[in-house]
């Protein structure tokens, strides 16, 4: 559902991803972790068409991103960290927008549904700019999913949510997942991989330091009493590699 | 004022400062320095020569003794009408940092003030470098400029302050029958002037302003028009002392109602911190702030182009609409301000200040296409809708209002002025529609190949006025040949057809409107170049 293959991305000679390669299938919700700075958001910003690739293959349900981008787009939902909606539009008229960029003819019963799943319904006429953030980010996630896209993908998806929406939106990427889309999220909460995601990947610099199933990857490092093993296996991944890039410059 | 304002002023002083010595550290910063500082000098100098012929330094003593005293009390009572709260404005940091620190009110006030002084400095400075040759001296239009804008601030303050103090008191309930009162008062002096042609308005603004009651309505306005005209350095002295008693009285004034307006204060801090927010995101200063409108139920699809479309009409409508309400009130009067001015509009100085109107003033103030969506291009971004379709989605409105508001000039130019038949009417509305979406194509692909925010720096960010002076010379390059090679093209149609106008006249339009596709296909190409994380981030 989601296949890349030797990504790269450059910006004015500062390289943010180095020959990435990966693939998500439906069902699976794949975990991005690392540090600030180590690509994970331009991954997620290059695979939903924001920002153009400079080097590689990005397939979205078997479209390319940069050569077919209309058609891996109706595919895809996005969740940005920092939903920016239009200012003057109501809860209810972004949904109205997404379905008619979505070319949805029938939507409204859709749109009843998802709004009352994130507990919405009593905000359909409320303008955008009076929401809080964890609001709005309600509102993005509803119209991502308006559409019923084949790949979700998530940027740091619980900011600013109160502990029910917390538990909402988790409810819903697994419901996602098990209708077969294809979900990655990228996150620093190491407590909503291990809740939610199949598979992880974790960078640095750029670069992939280690990607498999949640088992394997949990099953290397073993439980210790005072961190969670998926923290564990972030710092010792993530450390080993500054060490590797300090004693290289040096 | 207490010593630890003292020094964050200071510290805020200084550190706009570095950050406007900053962007002249940057080749761009400086280049659009330099340019508006030629652009500046430029103006200077023609405005100079041309005056120095033209005006009569009595005769124009005498207008501004006449007209800005009115000027400044019609100021006053806009700000009782459309005042919603206390115009010393705390911004959110402020108010974490301040109103819970050991300060009293008085010396937060002081504190709000000293920085509108220092602020005012700067412009006063700025207006000094025009106004010189009309005052007489640099001295005497720098002492003005700054004693009459600290007097416009306090007293709008006053005014605001002394209005929520009254609140829920009967002489609250004055307000509206008053102002009913004014603008009948108004009407029955614009019908006067219409049914008299001897007598103009400005000649009953005049009569007004030097009768006896003109006069002591006036007088807090009048020592401050007094100042413009000084002629000696006693009557500076005597004047700038009587303005600066005026302007202590105020802030005295301000500091005691303070105590009445505080919850007031908070809440219309809060509302204008969220408004410029707004703003800072592409928003308009008039943008509604309703929380909860009736929702429109579906948007159209018209092949992707309907929803963006549809976006910016919204937009138009909750953002903009007190604003195209102006604009076409300000289009409408042009013409009878211009011949009351007796600069009509045929004449080329006048077509020049209506083209600045129209393509400079307006384009920066009705924003409802791509330069309002600057932090929003992520969603356009991600959208399965092929480019040109949201290129062309997000022209059509702002399109359209500026083509009312040019059709709204061409009609008031079609009522008031003699010279100006139907059949010329028809041929400017005509033109008037691909020559806008030629303006908006043009503002759009420029604003999306060189991004940046619409509003400034704060004041005196010279890079952004500078920037914004070399874009609008640009733009006027472009349209201009492009309105030349329409012209030639018609021309030649003329000359291939032999007869008639109507022929020449339709191949002309044709080039002008290929024109602007062709830059619609340019603003396709910096849409697809725009990368958000790079531009943005």
């Amino acid at each position: 559902m989601i296949t890349v293959t030797n990504f790269s991305k450059q910006y004015k000679g500062f390289t943010a991803v180095k020959n990435l390669s990966f693939s998500v299938e439906p069902g699976q919700i794949l975990g991005l972790l690392g540090p600030n700075g180590a690509g994970k958001t331009t991954t997620l910003r290059t695979l939903c068409g924001i920002i153009p690739p400079s080097a590689g293959s990005l397939l979205i349900a078997g479209h390319d991103i940069a050569q077919d981008p209309i058609a891996a787009k109706a595919n895809l939902g996005y969740i940005p960290d920092d939903p920016r909606l239009f200012d003057t539009m109501t809860v209810w008229e972004h949904l109205a927008f997404t379905a008619a960029a979505y070319k949805l003819a029938d939507f409204e019963e859709d749109a009843e549904a998802l709004l009352a799943s994130f507990e919405l319904t009593h905000k359909r006429n409320t303008l955008v700019h009076d929401l809080s953030r964890g609001m709005r980010q309600k509102v993005a996630i509803a119209c991502a999913f308006l559409h019923d896209p084949k790949v979700i993908l998530f940027d740091e998806p619980l900011t600013g949510l109160d502990p029910q929406g917390i538990r909402g939106i988790q409810q819903a990427i697994r419901d996602r997942a098990q209708a077969g889309a294809a979900i990655i999220i990228s996150s620093h909460l190491l407590s909503l991989f291990e809740n939610l995601c199949t598979h992880i990947m974790v960078l640095n610099l750029g670069e992939c330091r280690r990607f498999g199933t949640m088992e394997d990857l949990l099953t290397e490092v073993g439980h210790t009493d005072s961190t969670s093993a998926l923290e564990e296996v972030y710092f010792s991944i993530t450390q080993a590699s500054d060490e590797t890039a300090e004693s290289a410059v040096a | 004022m207490d010593p630890a304002l003292r020094q964050l002023l200071f510290l805020r002083l200084r550190g706009g400062l570095r950050q406007r010595l900053q962007q002249l550290a940057s080749v761009r910063g400086l280049l659009f320095s330099l340019a508006f500082g030629g652009i500046v000098w430029f103006l200077i100098v023609t405005n100079s020569s041309h005056d120095s012929v033209a005006l009569d330094p009595h005769a124009f003593s005498d207008q501004i003794m006449t007209f800005m005293p009115l000027t400044m009390l019609g100021l006053s009572l806009l700000t009782v009408l459309m005042t919603t709260g206390p115009t010393f404005h705390f911004s959110p940091n402020e108010i974490n940092f301040l109103f819970t620190g050991p300060f009293r009110r008085r010396d937060l006030i002081l504190y709000k003030f000293g920085a509108y002084v220092a602020g005012v400095t700067l412009t006063s400075a700025f207006v000094t470098l025009f106004a010189q040759a009309q005052t007489g001296s640099a001295l005497s239009a720098f002492i003005a400029t700054l004693l009459t804008l600290v007097f416009v601030q306090l007293n709008s303050a006053v005014i605001g302050m002394a209005g929520h103090a009254l609140d829920g008191s009967k002489l609250a309930k004055m307000r509206w029958p008053a102002t009913v009162l004014l603008c009948a008062v108004a009407v029955a002096a614009v019908i006067y002037a219409w049914v008299t042609p001897d007598r103009g308005i400005l000649d009953l603004l005049s009569a007004f302003r030097h009768s006896w009651i003109g006069t002591i309505v006036l007088i807090p306005y009048i020592a401050f028009a007094e100042l413009f005209v000084a002629r000696t350095l006693t009557d500076l002295a005597l004047w700038a002392l009587v303005a600066v008693i005026i302007n202590a009285a105020l802030l005295y004034a301000v500091i005691r109602l303070d105590a009445h307006t505080t919850d007031r204060s908070l809440a219309e801090n809060a509302r204008l911190s969220s408004r410029w927010e707004r703003i800072k995101q592409g928003g308009s200063f008039f943008a509604t702030q309703r929380t909860e409108v009736r929702s429109i139920r579906r948007a159209p699809i018209a092949g992707g182009l309907g929803p963006i479309a549809w976006r910016q009409v919204l937009n138009a409508l909750r953002n903009s609409f007190k604003l195209i309400i102006i604009f076409a009130g300000m289009a409408a009067c042009i013409t009878p301000i211009s011949l009351a001015l007796n600069a009509p509009i045929t004449e080329l100085q006048t077509l020049t200040i209506v083209y600045v109107f129209f393509a400079f003033i307006l384009p920066r103030n009705l924003v409802c296409d791509f330069r309002g969506d600057l932090s929003r291009m992520e969603i356009y971004k991600t959208l399965p809708i092929s480019p040109w379709r949201i290129c062309a989605g997000q022209l059509v409105v702002q399109v359209l209002l500026a083509y009312v508001i040019a059709l709204t000039i061409i009609g008031s130019a079609l009522v008031f002025e003699e010279s100006m038949t139907p059949q010329i009417a028809l041929i400017l509305a005509a033109f008037a529609l691909p020559l806008t979406f030629l303006i908006y194509a043009v503002e759009n692909t420029v604003h999306l190949l060189f991004p940046v925010k619409l509003v400034a720096m704060g004041r005196a960010d010279f890079e952004f006025l500078g920037r914004s002076i070399v874009e609008f010379i640009a733009k006027t390059i472009f349209v201009l040949a492009a309105m030349a090679a329409s012209g030639a093209v018609g021309m030649w149609a003329f000359k291939m057809t032999g007869t008639g106008l109507v022929l020449p006249g339709m191949v002309s339009w044709l080039a002008l409107t290929l024109i602007g596709v062709v830059t619609l296909a340019a603003l396709q190409y910096a849409f697809q170049r725009f990368a958000v994380a790079e531009t943005i981030d």
